[in-house]
């Protein structure tokens, strides 16, 4: 693996526990869907990017999608972790599908606002799913092998792929992680607090790889 | 089996001098009962080149130093010291536990070293799996069948346990290990050598060793007057198996009172694992029935287990209670 400069962040699932049900009253009332809530906020919410195609707007689109911020649950590592790879120089930005609305209002809620060097919503990017990964790619004049998205859905892991950044799993699930596993994903870790070592390991590695090669 | 090219030095330094020339394609061969098996199994992690240090002289042996502790050789095979009558007299608990490691077969093939050393025996790297260690960049323990050979203590990248028996038998000694290394000889602490999960020479491994290092030998202390000590094992085979959990205990011991006290748990965690919390708690207390009860409550608050392996946690804690009613009887 390309040494990685810059990791993409998406907040469902990746920085925080969000409740399934606000992202499937969303795909009820805008898209007709049937059956029951999936138990996992992130499956619900990438369903819902499913559906929406293109993009949707309506007020009570919005609306639901802070119900859902105001109920997640952050994780508790996420400072440290962020606060750690800042430290470190990798570029941290959001990356994502959400609103405009509820990535302010999730950041404000969980006193992120310092860490991120780029903000990449649905309405900025102009987009859904890959449109603000590439955007943010841009935003930061990187190449994408040397980017990595976190994700815990199949969707998530196809979506770093198709903008060529290196999918990595995050298993919060343990038997949804064993499935996902099977798709290939560039890596997986337990906890945001593993992210950091991880890096440093791939930087070892490509540096012992150029000694080896130079001997 | 992968292909192999063997160096045979004589010396340590001429030993020190190959592995610094290949880097981390070259690895310390000794006993071969885990460096083989990775061969065999063809890990990415596997050498290329092995350095073999049995016929370099002073590395094994076991003797008495000036201060009456014990210096053994790190070449020693697990098979003498578990015959050595001056372990058996000095540290009955250490040659307890090595009885315990593997199989007679084994034991007489592996080295101590070896054993200190050991690369983890997680079943999805030893089936070939991508995993950290074996170049790829997810911990399949984590998520898939961890009854066994993971963590419950947490981890960091890899939840592989840390399987080896000795270190933590000879952790509540105090004893310490020496290497070898370009720039000299270096002492370490048998906790600081096996510290978990880490990154060195761009590997995770669980030990501090470098490319270019080798451990030479380990110095215990001598025993102090009063000292009881005793070695649990759980492993879900009676013999040639890993342990589920296992616990050293040891004790000092003026009349029924516990001065001071070292409990070391092995099979649960990334490391042995010294749990303080039940040393504080020991010291000062009277040795009795009732206090296995008591210091199991105060035991493990920090356990993580993973889906799989909660049990782990309540073997350990048995364990405690079992080696201080021992202790007590």
């Amino acid at each position: 693996m390309q040494s990685i400069k810059c990791l993409l962040l998406e907040p469902v699932g990746c920085l925080a526990e969000f409740p399934s049900a606000p992202f499937h009253e969303i795909a009820v009332r805008l898209f007709g869907r049937k059956g029951k809530a999936s138990p996992s906020g992130s499956r619900s919410y990438w369903h819902l990017l499913n559906l929406m195609g293109e993009g949707s707007s309506s007020p009570f689109l919005k609306d639901l999608e802070i119900e859902a911020v105001n109920a997640a649950s952050a994780y508790e590592d996420i400072v440290p972790a962020l606060t750690e790879l800042k430290s470190m120089g990798v570029h941290l930005s959001i990356a994502s599908s959400l609103s405009d609305a509820a990535i302010a209002r999730f950041v404000e809620k969980n006193s992120l606002g310092g860490f991120f060097a780029g903000v990449w919503n649905r309405e900025n990017a102009d987009g859904i799913k890959a449109v603000p990964l590439v955007r943010a790619l841009r935003g930061a004049s990187l190449q994408p092998e040397n980017v990595m998205f976190l994700t815990d859905t199949v969707e998530g892991i196809k979506v770093a792929r198709s903008a060529g950044v290196q999918p990595v799993l995050m298993m919060n699930d343990p038997d949804e992680a064993r499935r996902l596993a099977t798709y290939n994903p560039a890596g997986g870790v337990v906890s945001l607090h593993e992210i950091p070592d991880f890096i440093r390991l791939i930087a070892a590695q490509n540096k012992n790889g150029q000694r080896a090669q130079s001997r | 089996m992968k292909k192999v090219s063997i160096y045979k030095p004589s010396t340590v330094d001429e030993a020190i001098q190959i592995l610094s020339q290949h880097g981390t394609s070259a690895a310390v061969y000794a006993g071969g009962t885990d460096l083989l098996i990775r061969l065999k199994n063809r890990l990415e992690q596997a050498p290329t080149y092995l350095v073999d240090i049995k016929k370099i002289d002073h590395l094994r042996y076991i003797k008495e130093d000036a201060q009456g502790g014990v210096e053994i050789g790190a070449a020693t095979k697990l098979a003498e010291l578990a015959d050595s009558k001056l372990l058996q007299e000095k540290y009955p608990m250490l040659v307890e536990a090595v009885n315990k490691i593997s199989s007679p077969e084994l034991r007489n093939a592996s080295t101590l070293g070896g054993d200190l050393l050991q690369e983890v025996w997680c079943q999805y790297l030893r089936g070939g799996y991508s995993c950290w260690r074996n170049g790829g960049y997810l911990c399949y323990g984590a998520i898939g069948d961890n009854s066994y050979y993971h963590s419950a203590m947490g981890g960091r990248l890899c939840y592989a346990v840390y399987p080896g028996d000795a270190a933590t038998a000879l952790i509540p000694f105090d004893a310490r290990a020496k290497l070898a290394t370009p720039q000299g000889v270096k002492e370490l602490s048998i906790e600081q050598l096996v510290p978990g999960d880490l990154m060195v020479d761009g590997r995770i491994q669980s030990h501090v060793v470098r490319f270019n290092e080798i451990l030479t030998s380990v110095v215990i202390p001598p025993p102090k007057p009063g000292l009881r000590a005793s070695f649990e094992k759980l492993r879900p085979r009676g013999v040639w198996d890993f342990a589920m959990a296992s616990l050293a205990i040891s004790l000092q011991l003026r009349d029924k009172t516990i001065d001071d006290a070292r409990v070391v748990f092995g099979g649960i965690a990334g490391r042995p694992l010294r749990e303080t919390t039940v040393e504080t708690f020991l010291k000062g207390k009277t040795l009795s029935s009732e206090l296995g009860e008591q210091a199991i409550s105060v035991a493990l608050a920090s356990a993580a287990p993973l889906k799989y392996n909660a049990t782990k946690i309540d073997m350990a804690k048995g364990l405690l209670a079992s080696g201080l009613a021992r202790l007590n009887a």
